[in-house]
């Protein structure tokens, strides 16, 4: 056993975000680690590796008990993680973050930092697993999957164990999964076990050898992958059978939409990452927009919501011009923006959950110069309501939730101002399955209410279930829009290819 | 074509603004006073009058580095220079005045840091209220007045004595600054700083130290405080309880200004000696030209504004 745990309890304030866990990581395997939001996956992962203490249980690390009682510690012990939200530093280049935390090289002097051999260091690493991203660029000009690519190879500089993954793919495209499944799997076969925690069910059987259920706080059962299967996990995390009768389809096969409500035309940004992009949406449509990382999705997203300035091109809405983009202005239209960065644009971290769904529309609860709470609070809870947020009450702290209960509180704050248009970049991000499902069926029926939706996803599997038709991004303009009817993803990804 | 060269042009300006700000600055005193502000003795004059700005500027650099505030720096000065003066009168040799005045005062910032990384408090209040503390002793020590009857000549000889032409202090700054410099970008413990800064959750994950390495940089920015404190008293060859007031809000200004110097946006000490050196040449030149000190005041209070702004509309493309 590389890790085992006894009777591991943890206990915040009254809630039991673990209880009795017993469970154990073999030597040599890849272990899967799978449950709803707020199941208490990411708490493990944090006892494991000293960022928070146990209330109550043993650990052992190689047969020996262990006291892991902060990060410097776990890693000693050889326990390595990428936690769920990247933890970089963003003025920092690649060689630094790499090595933060790390002892630096030094010159003969023994104070004097040594880049170059640190770099060196590195070097050996990207070679020996094919990795590239550019050191030299600072964090901040970097994209997720390339930060992700940092964080694995600080992983990696020590020697590595355990190596944890806490939803690593949630910012990745297809291309990008694969390359972080073949180091991986070269790690693994180089004698390091694995942990990984992901909500994607195809991620799992592709690459695990063990699965353990998480069910608000317990573990339910350990299996062999080859034991189960997709149906079997998703009730054994849900604890209810007859959930799978949802399969409504969610994709508009006739096409009858009502009118464009939404067009943009020709839209290029100051900073030219997005180049020429056009586009139109009907009422009762979901328009998938498709690009690989780097496309220009994110970006376009937020030029037509006007957070990013353009200049040049037009929105049209309701057969109007917008003449001044700026994100006040798309609320009272009721446009909606479901950003893609859920702690940097969307969340106030440290605030309330009410605080946070209510931001959009805070001026509307003044009646008569009274500030009506009241009224909020029945609003806010019924969202948390629809959205199944797990919380102890609207009062907590947004940065308490679990990471797919904090992409609910973001989906909320959008529904909070009920939007004509839903831009939404990433959505189900972080959410688990069931919750997934939830949001698409949310989605598919704001359409058939008259409603347009934008869905930008990075996951085609995603994007083949809920887009009645397909847009492509890339290189910051748009081309071809494919209808949703009998194709698969190869055909997609060629279309990305060849634009490229 | 032409948009492609006007676009050079402004990537120029953002890059080197600040710079260039400086450059313009000493090209319009040359102009305006040729003789007495372009002559060798002015240059050292000026670099004289950096010298203390920059050494409290250059500790309290550290401390915006993790993102902190030590709002005591100019009274920790006072505090220092008061001490000193005192024992140099009863007799203690000028060496030891100094070290004990400026040991003292990197006590002072490692109970700020102390305090601010133990409690988790905001630096931006303790300091202050250490700062009032800190004054009232100072104030108490030298009993309210201008210490200057009995300094002997040998605590002022720092501050004064020149090597050929070239001002003590002014190798002085020459020397701490690149120490600094070798600090911050070439010791695990600076980067370690930027590390706090830059964010400080991941920097705790990754397993720095967080906690222990803010209060050091505390305690060094006392430090120096404290030993600028003792060099403003041997350069003007008195001490009071006030002395060091005007420091404070013009190092962080300084510090402000360096920061726009390069694209990480972060505190560093080749700005911050950029910023110290607007400032001593704003001073110096408008002195000479003899405009009157509210004048000063607000040309000064402009000039910053305009640096500061003119980098960020430059460099933000959203919104
Ligand atoms: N610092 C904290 N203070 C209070 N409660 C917390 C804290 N951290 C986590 N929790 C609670 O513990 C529970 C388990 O959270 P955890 O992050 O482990 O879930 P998870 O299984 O990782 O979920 P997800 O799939 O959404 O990431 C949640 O109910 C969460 O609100
Ligand atoms: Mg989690």
């Amino acid at each position: 056993m590389v890790v085992e745990t006894k009777h591991l309890t943890k206990v915040f304030g009254s809630m039991y975000a673990l209880n009795d866990i017993n469970f154990s990581i073999k030597k040599g395997e890849i272990h899967g680690l799978v449950g709803e939001n707020g199941a208490g996956k990411s708490t493990l992962i944090k006892i494991l590796t000293g960022v928070y203490s146990l209330t109550k249980g043993e650990i052992f690390v190689n047969g020996e008990k262990a006291t892991i009682k902060d990060p410097v510690k776990s890693r000693e012990l050889g326990i390595n993680v990428i936690h769920q939200d990247r933890h970089l530093i963003p003025s920092f280049n690649g060689i630094e973050n790499i090595f933060l935390g790390l002892p630096y090289s030094k010159k003969k002097d023994k104070i004097t930092v040594d880049f170059e051999a640190m770099r060196r260091k590195i070097d050996v690493i990207m070679d020996k697993y094919s990795i590239e991203v550019p050191l030299n660029k600072m964090a901040k000009e970097l994209s997720p999957p390339q930060q992700t690519l940092i964080e694995i190879i600080r992983a990696m500089l020590t020697d590595c164990k355990l190596l944890i993954l806490d939803e690593p793919t949630a910012a990745l495209t297809d291309k990008e999964t694969i390359i972080l499944f073949d180091i991986i799997k070269k790690l693994n076969k180089d004698g390091t076990a694995i942990l990984y925690v992901t909500h994607r069910m195809d991620e799992i059987f592709a690459l695990t050898d063990r699965i353990t259920v998480f069910r608000n706080g317990e573990l339910v059962e350990t299996v062999k992958t080859k034991d189960t299967t997709k149906d079997d996990l998703i009730s054994a995390m849900t604890d209810s059978e007859s959930e799978n009768n949802k399969n409504i389809n969610l994709v508009h096969k006739n096409q009858d939409f009502g009118e464009v409500i939404y067009s943009v035309k020709n839209i290029a940004t100051k900073d030219k990452v997005v180049k020429d992009a056009s586009f139109s949406v009907h009422k009762g449509e979901i328009l998938g927009i498709f690009g690989l990382g780097g496309s220009g999705r994110t970006e376009l997203l937020e030029a037509i919501y006007g957070y990013k300035k353009i200049i040049s091109g037009e929105v049209i809405y309701k057969g109007k011009t917008l003449n001044k983009l700026s994100p006040r202005n798309s609320i009272k239209n009721r446009i909606g923006l479901i950003h893609e960065d859920r702690r940097g644009h969307s969340l106030v971290i440290n605030r309330s959950i009410k605080n946070n769904v209510v931001l959009p529309v805070i001026d509307t609860y003044v009646r008569n110069g009274l500030y009506d709470s009241k009224k909020e609070n029945n609003d806010v809870n019924q969202k948390m309501n629809d959205l199944n947020i797990k919380a102890i009450n609207n009062n907590q702290k947004v940065a308490q939730l679990s990471g797919g209960n904090q992409q609910k509180v973001v989906f909320a704050k959008s529904l909070i101002f009920n939007p004509e248009v839903f831009l939404c970049d990433e959505p189900t991000q972080a959410v688990d399955v069931m919750t997934r499902g939830e949001i698409h069926t949310l989605l598919r029926n704001k359409a058939k209410e008259g409603k347009a939706i934008v869905y930008v996803t990075s996951d085609l599997l995603e994007m083949l279930e809920i887009a009645d038709n397909i847009l492509i991004i890339a290189n910051g303009k748009t081309h071809e829009l494919i209808e949703n009817n009998n194709i698969d993803s190869k055909t997609i990804l060629q279309y990305c290819y060849k634009e490229r | 074509m032409t948009n492609l060269k006007t676009n050079k042009l402004k990537e120029v300006m953002y890059t080197y603004g600040t710079i260039i700000a400086l450059i313009l600055i000493i090209i319009l005193f040359g102009i305006l006073n040729p003789r007495a502000f372009l002559s060798s003795t002015n240059f050292w004059n000026i670099t004289r009058q950096m010298a203390i700005l920059a050494v409290i500027a250059l500790g309290a650099t550290l401390i915006m580095c993790v993102s902190e505030f030590d709002l005591s720096v100019g009274n920790i000065a006072s505090f220092s220079g008061v001490l000193a003066a005192l024992l140099a009168i009863n007799g203690v040799p000028f060496i030891f005045s100094l070290i004990i005045a400026t040991l003292l005062s990197g006590i002072l910032g490692l109970i700020n840091g102390y305090i601010v990384t133990k409690f988790k408090v905001m630096s931006f209040i303790i300091t202050l209220a250490m700062g009032r503390m800190i004054y009232g002793l100072t104030y108490w020590l030298s009993g309210g007045a201008i210490i200057f009857n009995d300094i002997p000549q040998s605590f002022k000889f720092i501050g004064t004595a020149k090597i050929g032409k070239i001002p003590y202090l002014t190798i002085l700054m020459v020397i701490i600054s690149l120490i600094f410099i070798y600090i911050t970008k070439y010791t695990a413990f600076g980067r370690k700083l930027y590390a706090i800064g830059g964010n400080e959750r991941a920097s705790k994950v990754a397993g720095v130290k967080v906690e222990f390495n803010k209060t050091l940089a505390f305690a060094l920015s006392g430090l120096m405080a404290g030993f600028a404190g003792v060099l403003l008293a041997s350069r003007v060859g008195s001490a009071s309880p006030t002395a060091g007031d005007a420091y404070n809000l013009n190092a962080y200004a300084t510090i402000f200004i360096g920061i726009t110097l390069f694209k990480e946006g972060v505190p560093n000490i080749l700005g911050t000696l950029v910023g110290v050196a607007i400032f001593t040449v704003l001073a110096n030149g408008l002195t000479i030209l003899q405009v009157p000190t509210f004048i000063q005041n607000i040309l000064t209070g402009l000039i910053i504004i305009i640096a500061v702004v003119g980098q960020k509309v430059g460099t933000s493309n959203n919104d």
